[in-house]
């Protein structure tokens, strides 16, 4: 009986998969937590230095800004990016121009991103940007000496690659909500901005939790954004958590303390994870 | 079911034009600046114009178009490995294999993490500076796994109950029902999978490092930093690796968006 029921019709079909996974996963899952024990420079084989890692987080004060720079995003960037999509995702719910807007919305996420990188960088660049050029600099973010700007830019860079999908998250939930569920509200007396504010909005409220989570999920994966358009600076002020760890094993080779601070990164994503599955719940009920 | 009709306001409207600038400007300066003279940088009053195509035919080779072709060749064999190895996985999981609990945690390992280890592993392997270093570690892809089990959920199961026992085994099963009422996800997945591999930028800096085995986003990352300036040949470079990208998404961009958005229902 046992065996039928592990065994289903077409069981076979995971063994590649698995496989895969865990060879290129799994073990590498296992690796991360036997090289945070290391000292490592990458090259020449490693020595052990037990929980060393580990305590030099504690007293890490790069870290600490790392991770006040990686929450300084996500605060500024969330609210900005869960209002938006919710407010577009309405405005076009059933309007003609739904299907093409959201289409152009979702492209930048899919685009070149090397190219996304050099776009953003010829366009607003304080220096050398088009439009601090034709503007004699009047109108320029100066990323290159102002801490605050760059994060601006990198927060700007991430809501432009994914405000497209977010969009569709809130479409998705708007459609769920019944035709009738408003025609009654309507039918009570409810005018328009009632009905957007009392029904809507909390009914969106599965959708937009599931946003705020993933939300913070591109706060913390920014590196990229990061590594194309700021390099962590100026002055380490856009160092979020994910650039610090490449730039700490891949730039100054300690891949020990780098892997120690994979497991900082790979809680904080197993935080959100749950957060997630805690507001898919929520949403089922 | 029908859809919840709602009345716009102005406000909305003034958000909405003003996201559409914002996301299209850097795409439309993208396609403007490819086609401007070289010495339209040193114009500083007023937007600079002209044409020229100059900057297409001086883009270089071996920084720039052998990437390109490299990516080209690496990201489609990724993607067919990737639904070759998915749909079976997909139809496991359907067909009663417990396992989308696990795939739903692999699915949440964020993607720096596993830099380092990766790195181990290959070194260990010794495919560091190998373009297969490229191919493997992405074939098992648990969203793509994901997205296809979405899709087989829906696909009315009597269907396949009814082929079990008309006798036919899972692999007939597999390609003559699954895969062909599976078309609209296996593109959408396909188009994600192909921009998600086309659009690595870390892991191929990390792994290869010959310029040999440069990707398409190495070589433009590469040359942003060396010219920053040369807005007509970092518009053409743009435009032109861009261009794969704008093909598939117009050709199959209804499949994306809906699957993405009845999958989220």
């Amino acid at each position: 009986m046992k065996l039928k029921y592990v065994l289903t019709p077409g069981w076979w079909g995971v063994v590649p998969s698995l496989t895969l996974l865990a060879i290129f996963v799994m073990y590498p899952l296992w690796q991360v937590l036997q090289i945070s024990s290391l000292k490592w420079d990458g090259v020449v084989a490693g020595e052990s230095i037990g929980f060393g890692n580990y305590v030099r987080l504690f007293s890490d004060a790069d870290l600490g800004r790392s991770l006040i720079t990686t929450l300084t995003l996500a605060v500024f960037v969330l609210p900005i990016f869960v209002t938006l999509s919710a407010i577009i995702a309405i405005e076009l719910e059933g309007t003609k121009f739904e299907r093409v807007i959201k289409a152009i919305l979702f492209l930048p996420g899919l685009w070149t991103i090397g190219a996304s990188a050099i776009g953003w960088y010829t366009l607003y660049a304080p220096d050398y940007g088009i439009i601090a050029t034709i503007t004699n600099g009047a109108v320029a973010l100066p990323w290159g000496d102002q801490g605050w700007a760059a994060l601006t830019l990198v927060g700007a860079f991430t809501i432009w690659q994914n405000i497209g999908y977010a969009v569709l998250v809130v479409s998705a939930g708007l459609k769920g909500i019944p035709q009738e569920t408003l025609e009654a509200a309507r039918v009570d007396g409810a005018n328009e901005n009632q009905v957007r504010w009392k029904i809507v909005i909390p009914l969106l409220r599965p959708s937009l939790t599931f946003l705020a989570v993933i939300g913070g999920l591109y706060a913390l994966q920014s590196y990229t954004a990061v590594y194309l358009l700021t390099r962590g600076g100026p002055f380490g002020s856009t160092r979020v958590l994910g650039y610090f760890l490449y730039e700490t094993a891949f730039e100054k080779f300690e891949f020990g303390y780098g892997a120690a601070l994979s497991m900082v990164a790979l809680l904080l994503a197993f935080t959100f994870a749950a957060l997630q599955a805690r507001a898919l719940r929520g949403s089922e009920q | 079911m029908k859809t919840a009709r709602l009345s716009g306001t102005w406000f909305g409207k003034i958000i909405v034009g003003i996201v559409l600038v914002f996301v299209t400007l850097p795409i439309l300066w993208l396609a403007y600046s490819a086609f401007l003279p070289p010495d339209a940088v040193f114009k500083t009053d007023g937007i600079p114009t002209g044409f020229t195509l100059e900057n297409f035919a001086k883009l270089p080779f071996d920084t720039l178009i052998r990437p390109l072709i490299l990516s080209l060749i690496v990201s489609s064999l990724v993607v067919m490995l990737q639904l070759t190895v998915s749909l079976p996985a997909a139809y496991a999981i359907r067909s009663g294999a417990k396992l989308l609990p696990l795939y739903l945690l692999l699915l949440s390992i964020p993607a720096e993490l596993m830099l380092i280890p990766i790195y181990g592993l290959l070194k260990d392997l010794g495919l560091l500076n190998n373009p297969l270093a490229l191919v493997f570690p992405f074939i098992a892809n648990p969203f793509i796994v994901f997205l296809l089990y979405s899709g087989i959920a829906k696909l009315p199961w009597t269907f396949i109950e009814a082929a079990r026992l008309d006798g036919a085994n899972n692999l007939q099963i597999l390609l003559k029902i699954v895969a062909p009422l599976l078309r609209p996800e296996m593109t959408a997945a396909a188009v994600l999978g192909f921009a998600a591999h086309w659009n690595l930028v870390l892991y191929p800096k990390v792994v290869l490092d010959n310029p040999q085995w440069w990707t398409v986003q190495v070589a433009l990352t590469e040359m942003l930093r060396k010219d920053p300036n040369a807005w007509g040949k970092l518009g053409a470079a743009a435009m032109l690796t861009s261009l794969p990208i704008l093909i598939l998404y117009i050709i199959f961009e209804s499949r994306v968006t809906k699957t993405l958005e009845g999958g989220l229902k």
